[in-house]
């Protein structure tokens, strides 16, 4: 509560707001509000002009791309992205995992370009995001530019955006075919902030998996793709007890965060959990062919 | 339909008490219409912010004001030292030596002893203006070692937080009864514990604390318009410190969003916003937010029990127990040590335990002071005592429904007279429990544990929580504290009146939080005046200026139903009685002749002859001409009641006597599913049986057996307040600390006994805490899930990482638990006890 | 182009009347709705937007006042919980609510009704665990949230029997 004095801006155009964010340093993009008011209202960090980019057309909305994917406007929210046929029919996931976040109040405000841009290590999105291969489309004064969501997760509170770049929209290709995603997250009550993540997806071969994808979150500040347990993964079979055996070295050499949820050793055991658990999600999923299916809570 | 209390109608007399009634407090309050602190303000006031320590432990050495001050539209900053030259004294002090000399003032002078820590207040003209301002006060701290652990705190070599004390140990004291030594010699079994901890949360209201408090420079008076729930307490406390006599306070409290004994702590805030009015010439506004409350506005009892023996016998018979119990009180004695004897209202907890020995000590430490916290110290014994019965019954491979049966006080035991001197009144605890394990489908989840049987990842556990809300308090135990302190008893005040046009109204001294004190009142006072509840306003809230309250008054420690409906009781029964009167010389019959019925008063047998309560208000106010003058001397239509339930001064010497007037008793059961890969636990199944006595209003009880449940649930599993080793708070909002929401908590199956209480004036029994039965009942369910030959459950709080570590504990490690059984002839003359 | 500045001109429509104020970019819309309006039905429970005291419905979506500032919501259409009845007839949520004693305290009851009048919009015969879902951003210290699913389900059931229904949103959902 009471903020810190603060301008605020409601530009009328993508590129007014590009060039606001551009000439002032001290100036934050507002999208969904629900990580940034909490910030100004513990005064932990402090803004000089918010401008506003919540009603600007350029990112709204979710189209489907040429190739089948998703390209989806940052400012679209956890429940536009929950009830939009278009993502339950090609990442039925991505529609699942948004409908688990917090609670209805948030996810009517809540946005996707927010989540990532935040990179805030508990946030529900990320994970999921570099395990579809998404590429975040950015875009300021000088131009637009796309990364790939693996590269764009850079630390604690950091992403690839640099000043005055703003995330325009969320690029996921289509789910290739055969494959299947998983998302488990242990959390501390129901919907709530997680301790561990993982989101997995898999593409099958018959009986063996084809490639794989397994992302960790909250072992590290960013989301890190397990790339020995992948290689482990990929032309084994698709049974449990092999799933099981790639997934038992997860995590191992990493020191996640201990804190008053559990220690580094404690989280080290739960990635490996999570981790087989969405992956035998993402084979399940594979086989009933729904598209990055089964539900797999927050 | 609309909630609106009418003019008395005239309907027939009913039986109102004993009847689930929906609220009449409910309609302004589901519109939004409800008056809570924030809602309200006074002519003139600014807006208070208190200035606070980053650090928990520091030596303060300079306050610069200056740049606060220089900002526009501040009215004026106090300083803990300003206010210390304001004040007469300390506040109160309930302990005797040591603790008296840990002296708090209404700032912090001198040190900082917890994170939080209030330095300096500001008073501004806009909410947002105070906190910009109170960032510019420029504190300058020396940090100091912190002292966070319990029992470390109590070494003679640790970090001392009042050098003026010499120690960190506020009280000590030994309470032994029976023989506990012939018990542990004589005992076939003696189970030993190493150590077991109950954790600090708060039940932390929804709506955090405030006031707004304007001290009036021309006559003294000092308003206070607060959500404080024992206000009687804080006037007494305060008033001594800030020079303020009782007849100079005017204590109000309306709508209070919510409770649980944490709105009994912020006396100190009270007093810096009286200083800071009287120095600012104008009402001071404070609204207390979130992460203030966690951090300062105190929280639950944190207690370690540490050496537990237990003697027991080859049956199962629990012949008693021995502790060393460290309370954690954090930085200031706030009511503490009370906790120091509250909790021996229960010394045998649901159980014929003859042989105690409990070696107390109250230590502070640099955490925020605790503070009375629903289920008050009782709760954290009661927790071990049933920690004791279910790891007997484990450990001895015995049912624990059987163990609990068997050393159960018994229906045909009451009234039960405990070994410190306590009179259980009523009671069936071991139907209490059959009924619980029926609400629980424990049959049913007993086949489907089997079921599950091992290596399917999933387990289910069965846990019991039996225990007692002891309700109204005899103050006297205060005394086993403090020989020297004066107070003993308790009692409440309530008035009843007929007002100018007939209406009834009652009035009295306690603070309800939600428990319905105004459709209660209104039921019990219906019965006795004829009329229906719809009849009879009940003032919402506290008014000072209402004289209807003593020293007592509010609401906390499970009382209303007995010293408020009491009160409220005796009051109508006079109103009652001057009714008759008047009616019997307006109708010229005798008084045994009339009877109250539909808002009339009327002569048995002649419907002819009535009058309505409006013509014998006309009598007594605005027409009482020829009036007989010992009518009017004996019938103003005003009558006020003191309840005071029959209490003696407990034996200080000895630690006896009795000293709380109910014991409701809850029988809780829970059926837990865990995930051995993860650790993490549902709550699958629950069930609570209540009985406290004839219920007023069964809805309400339900309500609060609910409301305890819920919020015990998420203690067990959820909320924690812990503290970093420099004392840093690790959850000091909602964001961190994980409040049970509706997806966590579950259903709870209801059951009830009433065991009419004999020792009061309606049969009922004060509830509402509830003796924290869900956190003895979790940890029952997870011993139980956890199978033969685990660690013991020994944390009150259970996150799934620990859950995780009890589950895959190496098995050569320790259990933290001892069996040692006695070779020679067992049991003999053990019998005789 | 958008004003920039520490204030700005803002004009909503709440509970059906419209109203205009200058606002300090600042303020948070809970502040706005308590101390500038003095709607003070909406509560504050917490400073993180965790407890959904303050929640109310804007532009047709539920969303908690505390978690926006007033110059964001510019033209919105607000409904709070003094715009649930219908002068002095109760919603049929609120009946509801005291039939069944889902509020003790009472301080979480108006974003609590918020919610679920939201929660009925959207999906008239919720199951209970969807009812559980709905309202898993409003904490109660009170109840357990037991009588408040009570409440709810039993407000639906009476819906789906011909009762009356909750009222429709006001404004467009946007
Ligand atoms: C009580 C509570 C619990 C929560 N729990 C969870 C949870 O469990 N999981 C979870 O994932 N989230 C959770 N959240 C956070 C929520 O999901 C936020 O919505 C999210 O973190 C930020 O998204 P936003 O749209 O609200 O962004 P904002 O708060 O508006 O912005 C967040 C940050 O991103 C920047 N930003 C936003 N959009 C862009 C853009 N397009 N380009 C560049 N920068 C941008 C902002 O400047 C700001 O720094 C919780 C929030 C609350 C209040
Ligand atoms: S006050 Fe808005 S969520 Fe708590
Ligand atoms: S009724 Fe008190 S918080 Fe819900």
């Amino acid at each position: 509560m009471l903020l810190e004095q603060v301008e605020y801006v409601r530009p009328q155009s993508l590129d007014e707001a590009l060039e606001i964010l551009a000439n002032d340093d001290g100036a934050a993009p507002l999208a969904g509000g629900q990580s940034l008011t909490n910030v100004l209202k513990n005064r932990v960090a402090s803004v000089d002009v918010l401008v506003d980019i919540s009603r600007l057309d350029d990112l709204a909305g979710i189209a489907r791309t040429a190739d089948g994917g998703l390209s989806i406007g940052a400012c679209v929210t956890y429940d536009e992205l929950d009830r939009s046929a278009d993502v339950r029919q090609t990442h039925w996931l991505l529609g699942e995992v948004a409908a688990h976040i917090e609670d209805q109040q948030i996810r009517n405000k809540g946005t996707i370009g927010g989540n990532c841009c935040l990179s805030d290590p508990t946030n529900n999105l990320p994970p999921l995001l570099v395990a579809l291969d998404a590429v975040m489309e950015l875009r300021s004064r000088a131009g637009q530019r796309s990364v790939a969501s693996a590269d764009f997760f850079k630390g604690y509170f950091a992403t690839a955006l640099e000043p005055g770049e703003l995330l325009v929209s969320v690029t996921v290709p289509p789910m290739p075919a055969g494959s299947g995603a998983g998302y488990t997250s242990l959390a501390v009550g129901a919907d709530a902030k997680a301790m561990v993540r993982a989101a997995a997806r898999v593409t099958l071969d018959g009986g063996t998996i084809a490639d794989s994808r397994l992302v960790l979150a909250r072992v590290a500040h960013v989301p890190v793709r397990d790339t020995d347990a992948e290689a482990r993964l990929n032309g084994g079979d698709a049974t449990e007890e092999s799933v099981a055996a790639a997934c038992a070295g997860v995590a191992d050499g990493m020191q996640p965060i201990a804190d008053v949820h559990g220690s580094s050793e404690y989280r080290r055991q739960m990635a490996k959990v999570m981790a087989r658990r969405a992956v035998s999600q993402a084979v399940a999923a594979a086989r009933g062919s729904r598209n990055g299916s089964k539900a797999g809570g927050n | 339909m609309t909630i609106t209390s009418t003019p008395v109608t005239g309907e027939a007399t009913k039986t109102w008490s004993g009847r689930s009634m929906p609220r009449k407090e409910d309609g302004r309050l589901v519109q939004g219409q409800g008056s809570f602190v924030d809602d309200g303000g006074m002519h003139g006031q600014g807006y208070a912010w208190f200035v606070r320590s980053p650090y928990a432990h520091a030596r303060i050495v300079s306050i610069d004001c200056e740049p606060a001050l220089a900002m526009e539209g501040v009215y004026a900053v106090l300083t803990g030292d300003e206010a210390k030259a304001m004040c007469q004294a300390p506040f109160f002090a309930i302990a005797p030596p040591p603790g008296s000399l840990m002296q708090e003032w209404p700032l912090a002078v001198d040190k900082v002893r917890y994170q939080g820590d209030a330095v300096a207040v500001v008073l501004a003209d806009s909410r947002e203006t105070a906190r910009d301002a109170a960032e510019r006060v420029v504190v300058e701290y020396e940090p100091l070692t912190p002292v966070t652990d319990t029992v470390a705190a109590a070494d003679p070599a640790a970090p001392l937080l009042y050098d003026e004390a010499g120690t960190n140990v506020a009280w000590h004291g030994l309470f032994d009864y029976g023989d506990v030594d012939w018990a542990l010699e004589n005992a076939d079994h003696v189970v030993k514990l190493d150590r077991l901890h109950f954790h600090r949360f708060t039940s932390s209201p929804l709506e955090c604390n405030g006031a707004v408090v304007d001290f009036d420079r021309g006559t003294g008076v000092v308003s206070v318009l607060s959500n404080y729930q024992m206000p009687m307490f804080a006037a007494m406390v305060v008033g001594p410190t800030i020079g303020v006599p009782m007849n100079k306070f005017n204590f109000v409290s309306k709508d209070i969003g919510g409770a649980f004994g944490i709105k009994i702590g912020f006396y100190p805030q009270i007093a810096a916003l009286a200083l800071l009015s009287k120095k600012a010439g104008r009402p001071a506004k404070w609204t207390e937010f979130r992460t203030e409350h966690m951090l300062t506005a105190g929280h639950g009892n944190e207690r370690t029990f540490l050496d537990v023996e237990v003697p027991v016998m080859a049956d199962g018979t629990i012949l008693g127990l021995k502790v060393r119990a460290f309370d954690d009180a954090g930085a200031y004695l706030h009511y503490e040590p009370l906790g120091a004897v509250i909790w021996s209202q229960v010394v045998p907890g649901c159980y014929k335990l003859k042989h105690v020995r409990v070696d107390y000590t109250e230590v502070v430490t640099n955490k925020c002071p605790v503070v009375p916290n629903r289920g008050y110290s009782r709760m954290q014994h009661l927790w071990l005592v049933e920690r004791i019965v279910d790891v007997v019954a484990h450990e001895l491979g015995l049912d624990p429904v059987e163990v609990r049966k068997r050393n159960y006080v018994q229906p045909e035991d009451y009234p039960y007279e405990t070994p410190n001197g306590c009179i259980y009144d009523s009671g069936d605890l071991p139907r209490s429990l059959d009924i619980a394990l029926e609400l629980a489908h424990v049959a049913e989840w007993r086949e489907r544990q089997r079921e599950l049987g091992t290596g399917t990842g999933r387990r289910i556990g069965i846990g019991i929580g039996s225990t007692l809300d002891s309700g109204t308090n005899n103050f006297g135990q205060s005394r086993i504290i403090n020989p020297d302190l004066p107070f003993s008893g308790n009692g409440e005040a309530a008035f009843a009146k007929l007002d100018l046009f007939g209406e009834i109204n009652v009035n009295l001294g306690t603070t309800p939080q939600g428990q319905g004190h105004e459709t209660t009142a209104a039921q019990v006072a219906a019965d006795i005046l004829g009329v229906t509840p719809e009849d009879v306003t009940v003032t919402t809230g506290f008014n000072q200026a209402n004289n209807s309250y003593v020293g007592f008054s509010g609401t906390y420690a499970s009382q209303f139903a007995v010293s408020g409906l009491g009160a409220v009781m005796g009051a109508a029964q006079k109103l009652r009685h001057q009714i008759v009167k008047l009616a019997a010389f307006a109708l010229q019959a005798e008084e045994d002749e009339i009877e109250l019925e539909g808002g009339s008063a009327r002569v048995r047998g002649d419907e002819e002859r009535a009058i309505p309560f409006i013509g014998l208000s006309n009598m007594v106010y605005t027409n009482n001409a020829g009036l007989p003058a010992s009518l009017l001397d004996e019938c103003d239509l005003n009558a006020r009641y003191v309840y005071v339930p029959p209490f003696e001064v407990p034996d200080t010497v000895a630690k006896t006597g009795n000293l709380t007037l109910t014991y409701a008793s809850q029988v809780h059961v829970c059926v837990v599913e865990v995930d051995e890969e993860t650790g993490e636990v549902k709550v699958v199944e629950y069930a609570a049986v209540d009985d406290c006595g004839n219920r007023i209003n069964p809805l309400v009880v339900e309500g609060q057996v609910h409301g305890a449940t819920g919020l015990g649930i998420a203690a067990s599993l959820y909320e924690s307040l812990d503290y970093d080793e420099s004392g840093q708070l690790q959850e000091p909002s909602f964001y961190e600390y994980h409040v049970g929401t509706a997806m966590d908590i579950p259903d709870v199956a209801c059951g009830d006994i009433e065991s009419p209480s004999p020792f009061t004036p309606n049969g009922a029994k004060g509830m509402g805490e509830g003796g924290g039965a869900p956190l003895h009942a979790v940890c029952a369910a997870l011993q139980d899930a956890l199978g033969a030959g685990a660690p013991v459950v020994s944390e009150s709080h259970n996150h799934w990482a620990r859950v995780y570590e009890l589950l895959h504990r190496d098995p050569g490690a320790p259990r933290g638990v001892e069996v040692v059984t006695r070779t020679a002839e067992p049991g003999a003359g053990v019998e005789s006890l | 182009m958008g004003e920039r500045g520490t204030s700005h001109a803002v004009t909503v429509e709440v509970n059906g009347e419209k109203v205009s104020r200058i606002v300090a970019a600042r303020q948070l819309l809970v502040h706005f709705l308590r101390d500038t309006l003095g709607l003070t039905g909406t509560h504050i429970g917490c400073d993180t937007g965790n407890c959904g005291a303050c929640s109310v419905i804007v532009n047709g979506k539920l969303v908690k006042s505390c978690m926006i500032l007033a110059p964001q919501v510019d033209g919105a259409t607000i409904e709070t919980v003094e715009g649930l009845a219908d002068g002095d007839s109760l919603s049929p949520l609120q009946e509801s609510f005291h039939e069944h004693h889902a509020l003790q305290c009472g301080y979480c009851t108006p974003g609590m009704l918020m919610s679920a009048t939201y929660l009925l919009r959207q999906n008239p015969d919720p199951t209970d665990e969807e009812i559980r879902r709905g309202i898993r951003g409003n904490i109660c210290r009170c109840t357990g949230y037991v009588n408040i699913v009570k409440a709810i389900r039993a407000a639906s059931r009476e819906q789906a029997s011909g009762g009356r229904p909750v009222p429709a949103a006001a404004g467009e959902e946007v």
